[in-house]
């Protein structure tokens, strides 16, 4: 009874600083997005908003700085250049996710069918050395990426981005869609065979929509992964993708932290609730990933 | 974990005749193809590009020439790069210990059953979710001197007699660099290892607990085996992530205060971008790159034979 109440009360104070350690980074970044430049450097803390303001979200999507421009607050006026590249920054990221995810699913999806149920002569060999390849750090291999786009005219397009995202997802798509494809039954195949279904229309008929799960998660995985990626879009392009026109704006004495937080928060926000929506997918794609 | 499906297969394969067998190899081989290319061009060819260019002298118009080894002799004669080479070991040492013991207790904890287990479980995934370099962005004003929250709490509750500003001092700016790595990486440690504590079956707890093992020995002697392959594959993971950072610790400090969080990666970005020094930022790139194969090589070695361990007991 007693180790009872101790563990109780143990796993609660866990719980508690687990809460603390999760959210309170995240919180102070919502809080401050609500709030104008000077009320965030005020002493003591604010912890609640005085007057909550959409100001920030205006500011960096309309460059419309005028709740900022009179009095003390005038710090925040945003650069109309910045503003101008966020918001097609964030349709660019998206078309290069979409992109990525979907020249992955059909490729890797291929590959994948293949090395669980088709071997050919040296598909062993040619699966570990996928699996090897997903080693290779991508920030060590970037040069000959920068000088081979640079020779075809494509540093600063959207295409260099899929090109390159593409390096690094494929091998973690195809070891995710093999695995899954090793868990779907083949009866259903063998049996549609019997009747003189061709192999391809078993793979696009029969297996692909059984195999659904697998292909959503290796999809979410490698979107996350995509829309996430920094070091590339930095490099390869003049920011082209969110994370580095985000990243790029703290370098703009202008924008004060509160503005920033605003665009942190267009930058997180959609993973984290694709992640929430899609939690069940998303850790047994993990799992599969990096334990199989 | 181990699947299933290989082991039925095997009748059925041993069944089909020649002609069929052929066909299938073919098609095999068709539907991987695509991918075997990408993967040769887009992995393999970049990664030999780099290493030719290690050995290499190239101007900027362009001429290259071989200078042997000139260039890693140039590299460990130069005392940025062995600041870099340590500041890194600090950094992933630090990243692996705080991400994978946090992510170990993390699971444990939601491995239990209490009111808004359900909520832990689903916050778990967020700071996962959120892209590295963002990561950087919010610890950086989280442990802002003057409008940081973190100050702002540690001094409410009379922690701190004045608020600090970590990210000016080099040991505080390594410190945050490994939080806020930590940070994101416990997350994904916690996941996996969660995921791993769902495998033990219900029995083997009580069992060991009517044995009147005590909750250590049942951690030491049960589950902690229980979940080594896991946790193999995690610290390895957690250590190549920690030596390949770059997003959180650049949108943290960019490397400084001084020099003070320049990792290797930084180092590289700086001598191919900055200085546009081709063959010396090639060959960090080399060093980066055979210590995550080295690293990978010890991952597979370890997991088979933590695999063939557990094997062996059961």
């Amino acid at each position: 009874m007693r180790t009872s109440r101790l563990r109780t009360v143990i796993v609660y104070i866990g719980f508690a600083l687990f809460l603390i350690w999760v959210l309170f980074p995240l919180y102070f970044t919502v809080l401050s997005s609500f709030m104008t430049p000077s009320e965030i450097g005020v002493k003591p803390f604010h912890w609640w908003p005085e007057n909550p303001t959409l100001a920030n979200y205006i500011a960096i999507f309309t460059g419309d700085s005028a709740p900022f421009s009179t009095g003390q607050d005038g710090g925040i006026v945003s650069s109309t250049d910045a503003v101008a590249r966020l918001v097609p920054a964030i349709g660019r990221s998206l078309l290069v996710g979409v992109a990525v995810v979907a020249s992955n699913l059909v490729i890797a999806g291929a590959a994948g069918y293949a090395f669980s149920r088709y071997e050919f002569r040296g598909s062993t060999v040619a699966y570990l050395l996928l699996l090897a390849s997903r080693v290779v750090p991508a920030i060590a291999v970037v040069l000959p990426f920068f000088v081979a786009f640079r020779h075809l005219g494509l540093l600063n397009t959207s295409l260099a981005l899929i090109i390159s995202y593409n390096a690094f997802t494929l091998p973690l798509a195809i070891w995710l869609l093999k695995t899954y494809f090793d868990s779907v039954p083949r009866e259903l195949e063998e049996a549609a065979k019997v009747d003189g279904a061709s192999r391809l229309r078993c793979l696009l008929m029969i297996v692909t929509p059984i195999a659904r799960p697998g292909l959503i998660a290796a999809g979410l995985l490698v979107f996350l992964e995509a829309w996430s990626e920094f070091f590339y879009s930095l490099v390869l392009t003049n920011g082209l993708t969110v994370p580095p026109v985000v990243a790029g704006l703290q370098n703009l004495q202008q924008f004060s932290w509160t503005t920033l937080a605003a665009a942190t928060m267009f930058t997180v926000v959609p993973p984290v609730l694709i992640a929430l929506a899609f939690q069940r997918y998303i850790v047994a794609g993990l799992a599969a990933g990096s334990v199989k | 974990m181990t699947s299933t499906a290989e082991t039925t297969s095997r009748p059925a394969t041993r069944r089909r005749s020649s002609v069929r067998a052929q066909a299938d190899a073919r098609f095999g081989l068709l539907l991987a193809t695509p991918a075997l290319i990408l993967v040769l061009g887009l992995v393999a060819w970049p990664a030999l590009r780099t290493a030719v260019y290690s050995l290499q002298r190239v101007t900027l118009a362009g001429e290259e020439s071989w200078t042997g080894l000139d260039n890693f002799r140039a590299l460990f004669t130069d005392e940025r790069f062995i600041h870099s080479l340590t500041t890194t070991v600090l950094y992933s040492v630090g990243f692996l210990l705080v991400s994978t013991l946090l992510g170990l207790g993390f699971a444990l904890l939601l491995n239990e059953k209490f009111h808004g287990q359900w909520l832990a479980r689903s916050l778990l995934i967020v700071p996962w979710a959120c892209p590295w370099v963002m990561v950087g962005m919010i610890w950086k004003w989280f442990v802002d001197g003057e409008v940081g929250a973190l100050n702002a709490a540690l001094y409410q509750f009379g922690l701190i007699d004045s608020y600090a500003a970590p990210l000016s001092d080099s040991t505080g700016a390594l410190v945050v660099a490994v939080l806020a790595g930590a940070w994101r990486q416990a997350s994904f440690t916690g996941l996996l290892i969660l995921a791993g504590l769902q495998t033990i079956p219900k029995e083997l707890p009580q069992a060991a607990m009517v044995d009147g093992a005590n909750v250590w020995q049942r951690f030491r002697h049960l589950t902690l085996p229980w979940l080594r392959p896991v946790i193999v594959v995690v610290v390895i993971i957690n250590t190549i992530f920690g030596f390949m950072q770059f997003d959180t610790i650049w949108a943290l400090t960019q490397g400084g205060p001084g020099e003070a969080t320049s990792v290797l990666s930084i180092y590289l970005y700086e001598q191919l971008f900055v200085y546009t020094n081709i063959g010396l930022g090639s060959a960090t790139a080399v060093v980066l790159g055979g210590i995550a194969l080295v690293l990978g090589f010890v991952f597979v070695k370890l997991l088979y034979r933590s695999n063939a361990i557990t094997e062996g007991v059961e």
